[in-house]
């Protein structure tokens, strides 16, 4: 045990945990001293001079993996702060420990800290020499963790190493008088180098290269003799300068490295040349690899040295040397970084020390050295990323242990010592994390942190049951003086391995100083600095529950320890998640300590809120007893000090009795509360009777409620409102009093009304708060807020037809069914006109269509500043109806939408009138609004707005519907044309509209590829009148004038101009619908015939066929006639024919009919010669222009 | 051995906890409802992670050194919450189907519970008869 003078009054002094921990100081020790006093005394800059195991001390709570710091640097204050600057999070992370609250089993920092392999660098001069201090800070600076895992030191000529122990040839008569011993880890870590490199100055081609090699011979020479007996390795670096030599002394180079290894009797593989140029690093970082690679070698040598005492053990006396020697195995393989060798060791060591029998005297070693052990194995093993199986070691661990308690007396001491390793644990898991470990929500350092907390507290329990009596330190001499050479042992018997006590007396005064000590320990400040641990890795580990819990534990400990306020505020914020999640015996427990920690810090406001929430039904109080708490609050309202909650610790009591003196009377005067965040014992509900309300009404407020405990007078009841304009504060009184009194059980119902403002038309008005006063005139009053927010929802939602099952009585269920109701929307007040819509629908497409409206006043008065806006609404269907649809007051001129009409005053009973038109292309159900809005004085408001909206719908139909066929000149249907080659167009107008319509006038707008045959055009249907389903059909000749690139989709525009018949002195309207199109084809030729369409018998006619080239080259054909029987037939029977461009040719052949009757006459073929690509056109041109038949009538004889 | 038995709604509100402890002390139920309030990070935590809740989807544990803690959600997520103390008197370790049945037990007892037409959805089971079955549950079952 590390426990001497210097650390048992830091422990009376409130534990000042940045104290520097004086070391081990025993038989090692010694030399440390010596030589650091000398090397102090001589190069020691000016600075706070510090002994040199303090500054060891120091040393090793702040390595690093290959942090240095040259040892014999004087100790500053701010020496601790600066290294923490260098090296940021990581210096933090290993300084933790000291910073952990402290007690006597911290784990000391060498066991904590990881072993790294000790270099010792000597010859550098890095105060007078730029080159060697570059070289000193390449190795020591910028440790990264990929660097090898060594430490450097730098040894000055005076350095000393510890003095070697003579070599034992026998342990026949040896026993061992402790385990583990204090100075063995300091001493390899920090004394011993495993290499000691000797650094020095020369190049190849030195002049002076024979005193050289001697000096530095000497050299070797020195550092060998002062390392007497150690097996530490020596290595010599030769630092030259960087420039290559000439290809000439290459050989000289080999030949001197040579000589000089042998002349300082070192290997050559143990020689370095370093070249201090550019690539400095470069060289380092092979040099520092080169000389882990011989400490390597080192360690494995010092290893097998240990391993040959074990033939010379004996388990009977020799027990606890088989646990030191494994642990040293252990050390000095991690040293070695042999990381699963290492555990190996530890882990025989740890099994050995299992084995070793315990008595009451060496338990506390016993467990001491298991800790540390087991703290080296759970290390290594996170190490090894075998996180399960290090969880599996402490459990094993702890099981073993946790039942060797050792003296009752020292109980405490059992359950520290447990609380340690689990927050040992827990640190070694978060660090494991940090380094990329995945842990889970139902494993992590939390847990651990948890444990260590829970048995601290198990140790005060302990503490409190045997350290009664310790109430003051034994008289000199002091049995915790003494100086402990090894681990876990006592100060006042040090080395005594005998089970009886010595010196019962001396025994006694020690554990009365242990209880004394134990007694004035702060066990509250452990165990809020172990909760602090353990709920930020909950919070962390989402565990928000379990992370409340160990708050509201953490604020019971404040509690403890009598700092009310830090409770108070831990314990408030916990009593808002409880209580939202209604748990309510975990909240009346918060809320009742709270209340305690509320009394005992004075905290007027805390203290009123919790009381006023304590009276709820749902929080249970100590002995049921509310009336009390109903007293206090009344007697804060008077001024007066209010009753000590119960079970308040005594101590605290007058303290807290002299805060309310002073602060009964003062700020805070009005004390406001949030009921509906708190689980209250008055209970609200608001509701508007109506969800909505005309301007000309009254609005009518009615609040419920309910008092669950005691009466209670009500200075003031106001209710605030809200709406887009406004807050205003209404007052509620109970028969025009303002002073209620409110008794429990009853269900009391106020009714509050006012008048809407006139500027809120249209608009909502909230409730948003209600608030009963509670004041009894003595400047201190207590508001009490419930607040209507919309955006939260309502806890629970009431409903009512739920509840008539319910067992409850009559009244709590007149309360528990109403619906609060907190918005009510305000209209304006309600229209007394009404209107009169007529048309004649459905209107037609394109016409102007004229609706009348009638306004009349059924108000009972005259009402003014009347307006009507008609507008068009937009529906599915006609999502934009005023982009189609012209609306005016006029007819014919649309005017902008929507028609504004300023009636001004309208009469009593009288009426309005006006005619709207509208006009739209779509074929569609248009909805017309008619807004009439207008002021009325009425006896309690003047000047009040109304508005109706009233809605009509009309629908548009198509007055007809337009369709057009072509048929040649004979009225045959075609369906394509020849250029130049007349036809018809036949439009068919069909009639649609349920009216009867007159067709003015038509007339067909063609294309410009095509034009009317005839001079003069007259429609054939106009000014005709026309009913539902009649059909009127036109007919026009037109011709092609030439072929269009794209085939034609329409062969032009037919203009109808109509009006409605009954409406004959109105305009017409002109509705126009596209032909489709046929196609045009091109023919070489063009053919007429001429032929008579009526014959006598008998009679000789001519057939005249006229032949019209229409290309540019002369078209060739065959012609034949092919004759009929009934017929005779004179001309060419097969001729060919050559029509000249653009020329035409004439073929004559008389006919003379046979019979009577329709006959057919001869027809002639033709066929083209040459290019036939046009052969069809030309058969189906001759086809179509013959005659089909002919009329013969008979010849009268006269 | 079954030691406490909890009903959590599925706002995390408790509906019940029962339990069975030699003193009714009010250290003795802190303690239980500590126990099984913290248990809900554990079920809350499965909730969140596991997308779609089958029917009555399984069991999710929680261990401490002392109590194994068991839980259960419905489809209307109320949670079923068993606690059972690790060291068992025979020594041996509940085995998970016993505490399947029993949950699925309590299960149809929670249900016969609120089909009570006098019983509030969303309020604390205070019917005697459940409480006596839910005890009689956790002595003889597991």
């Amino acid at each position: 045990m590390r426990c001497d003078v210097q650390r048992r009054r830091g422990g009376r002094a409130a534990a000042a945990a940045a104290a520097p921990q004086a070391a081990a100081a025993g038989g090692g020790a010694a030399p440390i001293r010596a030589a650091a006093g000398r090397l102090t005394e001589q190069q020691g800059p000016p600075g706070l001079q510090l002994p040199h195991s303090e500054l060891e001390q120091l040393w090793l709570e702040v390595q690093l993996p290959g942090a240095t710091m040259a040892l014999g640097t004087a100790y500053r204050p701010e020496s601790k702060l600066y290294l923490r600057l260098i090296y940021g999070k990581e210096a933090q992370k290993h300084i933790r420990m000291a910073t952990q609250p402290s007690d006597n089993t911290e784990f000391p920092p060498e066991i904590t800290l990881k072993p790294l392999a000790l270099i010792g660098l000597s010859g550098l001069d890095t105060v007078n020499n730029a080159i060697h201090k570059a070289i000193w800070d390449a190795f020591s600076n910028n440790r990264r963790p990929d660097r090898a895992s060594v430490r450097f030191k730098l040894l000055n000529n005076t350095f000393e190493f510890p003095v070697v122990k003579p070599k034992r040839n026998s342990y026949e008569w040896y026993i061992p008088k402790g385990i583990l011993k204090k100075n063995w880890i300091p001493k390899h870590v920090s004394l011993i180098p495993a290499v000691i490199v000797i650094f020095y100055d020369m190049e190849w081609n030195d002049p002076q290269w024979n005193e050289k090699i001697i000096e530095c011979a000497s050299r070797v020479q020195s550092i060998r003799a002062a390392v007497e007996g150690h097996a530490t390795r020596v290595a010599v670096v030769v630092v030259q300068s960087g420039l290559s030599p000439p290809p000439s002394e290459y050989l000289l180079g080999a030949e001197r490295a040579q000589a000089l290894s042998s002349a300082c009797e070192i290997q050559s593989k143990t020689l370095f040349v370093l070249p201090h140029n550019d690539h400095l690093m470069g060289y380092i970082i092979k040099l520092e690899n080169a000389f882990y690679d011989i400490a390597q070698n080192y360690y494995h040598h010092e290893t097998k040295n240990i391993k040959q005492h074990r033939d010379h053990l004996n388990k009977t006396t020799h027990q606890y040397l088989f646990v030191r020697h494994q642990f040293k195995l252990g050390f000095l393989n991690e040293m070695k970084q042999d990381l699963s060798t290492a555990h190996k060791h530890y882990l025989h060591s740890y099994n050995n020390l299992l084995e070793t029998r315990q008595v009451d005297t060496n338990i506390h070693e016993l467990r001491t050295v298991a800790g540390y052990i087991n703290y080296k194995l759970c290390k290594l093993l996170f190490a090894l990323n075998l996180a399960r199986d290090a969880i599996a070691q402490l459990k094993l661990h702890i099981e073993r242990y946790k039942s060797r308690i050792g003296p009752t007396e020292l109980l405490f001491e059992h359950y520290a010592w447990m609380a340690r390793q689990y927050s040992a644990f827990g640190e070694l898991f978060d660090d494991a994390i940090r380094a990329g470990l995945p842990a889970i929500q139902s494993q992590h350092p939390g847990f651990y942190y948890q444990y260590a907390a829970q048995f601290t507290m198990k140790r005060r329990q302990a503490m409190r049951s045997v350290c009664c009596e310790a109430t003051q330190y034994p008289p000199a001499p002091d049995p915790m003086e003494g100086i402990v050479e090894f681990y876990g042992q006592r100060p006042w018997r040090p080395g005594r391995l005998s089970a009886d006590p010595h010196d019962p007396q001396k025994e006694q005064a020690a554990i009365l100083a242990l209880q004394y000590n134990e007694r004035i320990f702060n066990h509250s400040a452990m165990i809020i600095s172990f909760l602090g641990s353990a709920i930020s890795q909950f919070k962390t580990f989402h565990s928000p529950r379990m992370r409340k819990q160990l708050v509201v534990e953490m604020a019971n400990e404040y509690y403890y320890c009598a700092d009310y306020g830090k409770a108070l505020t831990l314990l408030t914020h916990m009593l808002w998640d409880y209580r939202r999640e209604k748990w309510w015996f975990l909240a009346s427990y918060v809320l009742n300590r709270a209340l305690q920690c509320a009394y005992l810090s004075a905290k007027i406001q805390d203290y009123i809120h919790l009381s006023v929430e304590a009276l709820s039904k749902h929080i249970q109080v100590p002995n049921n007893d509310r009336n009390r708490i109903y007293k206090n609050i009344m007697s804060v309202l008077q001024l007066n000090i209010p009753d000590p909650e119960p079970d308040l610790p005594v101590a605290s009591q007058t303290k807290a009795l002299d805060l309310w003196q002073s602060s009964i009377d003062k700020e805070p005067l009005t004390i406001c509360i949030d009921m509906t965040n708190i689980s209250s014992f008055l209970e609200v509900k608001p509701k508007f009777v109506q969800q909505k309300y005309r301007m000309d009404e009254f609005i009518d407020v009615e609040i419920y409620a309910r008092l669950i405990h005691c009466s209670l007078e009500v200075k003031k009841i106001l209710l605030t409102v809200s709406s887009n304009t406004e807050t205003m504060e209404i007052p509620i009184t109970d028969n025009g009093n303002s002073t209620v009194t409110l008794h429990h059980g009853v269900v009391y119902k106020f009714l509050c009304q006012f008048k809407p403002n006139a500027q809120d038309n249209g608009s909502d008005i909230n409730l948003i708060n209600i608030s009963f006063i509670l004041d009894l005139n003595k400047q201190r009053k207590i508001v009490m807020n419930f607040k209507i927010e919309e955006s939260k929802p309502r806890g629970t939602c009431v409903h009512p037809e739920l509840l008539h099952l319910i067992m409850s009585p009559k009244s709590d269920y007149n309360f528990d069914c109403i619906v609060p109701v907190t918005t009510a929307s305000v209209m304006s007040r309600e229209c007394r006109l009404s209107m009169l819509i007529e048309n004649q629908a459905p209107a037609l497409q394109g016409e102007w269509f004229p609706t009348t409206f009638t306004i009349t006043n059924d108000e009972n008065c005259s009402v003014y500043d009347m307006s009507i806006t008609v507008s068009l609404l937009s529906s599915l269907d006609n999502p934009n109806p005023d982009s189609v649809t012209d609306m005016s007051l006029v007819h014919g001129k649309p005017q902008s939408q929507p028609l504004l009409i300023k009636v001004g005053d309208l009469n009593n009973s009288s009426k309005y009138s006006n005619i709207f038109y509208l006009k739209t292309n779509k074929i569609a159900l248009i909805a017309v609004q008619i807004r009439v809005s207008y002021y009325i004085n009425l006896h309690d408001s003047p000047k009040l707005e109304c508005v109706r909206d009233f809605t009509t719908k009309i629908t548009v139909i198509k007055p007809f519907e337009v369709e057009a066929s072509f048929s040649d000149m004979n009225f045959k249907p075609i369906t394509k044309c020849f250029l130049d080659d007349p036809f018809i167009v036949m439009p068919q107008i069909k009639i649609l509209s349920p009216w009867s319509l007159l067709i003015v006038d038509t007339d067909l707008e063609t294309i410009s590829c095509c034009k009317h045959c005839d001079e003069e055009q007259q429609s054939c249907v106009s000014n005709i009148e026309v009913t539902e389903k009649d059909v009127a059909s036109d007919a026009v000749c037109i011709v092609a004038k030439y072929k269009p690139k794209d085939p034609l989709t329409r062969i032009g525009l037919y203009n109808i101009k109509w009006r409605r018949k009954c409406n004959l002195d109105g305009p017409c309207v002109m509705s126009t619908s596209a032909l489709p199109g046929l196609t045009i084809d091109d023919c070489p030729i063009s053919l007429h015939v001429s032929y008579p369409e009526v014959i006598e018998l008998q009679t000789s006619v001519p057939l005249k066929c006229i032949l019209t080239g229409n290309t540019n080259i002369p078209v060739r054909l065959s012609v034949t006639i092919e004759g009929s029987d009934a017929y005779m037939c004179s001309g060419y029977k097969n001729t060919s024919v050559t029509v000249p461009p653009h020329g035409t040719v004439e073929l004559c052949y008389n006919i003379h009919p046979l019979v009577t009757g329709r006959t057919t006459p001869p027809r002639l073929k033709a066929t083209l010669l040459g290019d036939n690509s046009k052969q069809g056109t030309i058969k189906e041109i001759f086809e179509k222009n013959f005659p089909q038949n002919i009329f013969v009538i008979p010849k009268y004889n006269k | 051995m079954a030691v406490c038995v909890a009903v959590i709604g599925k706002d995390n509100s408790p509906l019940y906890i029962g339990g069975i402890g030699n003193d009714c002390s009010t250290d003795n139920e802190l303690s239980r409802q500590w126990l099984v309030h913290t248990a809900l990070d554990a079920l809350e935590e499965r909730l969140a992670t596991s997308s779609s809740i089958n029917a009555n989807s399984g069991n999710s544990t929680a261990h401490t050194d002392l109590r194994d803690l068991y839980g259960y959600v419905t489809n209307t997520r109320i949670k079923l919450v068993l606690v059972t103390s690790s060291t068992s008197p025979s020594g041996s370790n509940i085995r998970d189907a016993e505490v399947r049945t029993a949950l699925r037990r309590l299960h149809a007892l929670y249900a016969d519970a609120i089909c009570n037409p006098f019983h509030l959805p969303g309020d604390q089971i205070t019917s005697v008869k459940f409480d006596k079955q839910v005890k009689s549950l956790i002595l003889n079952n597991v």
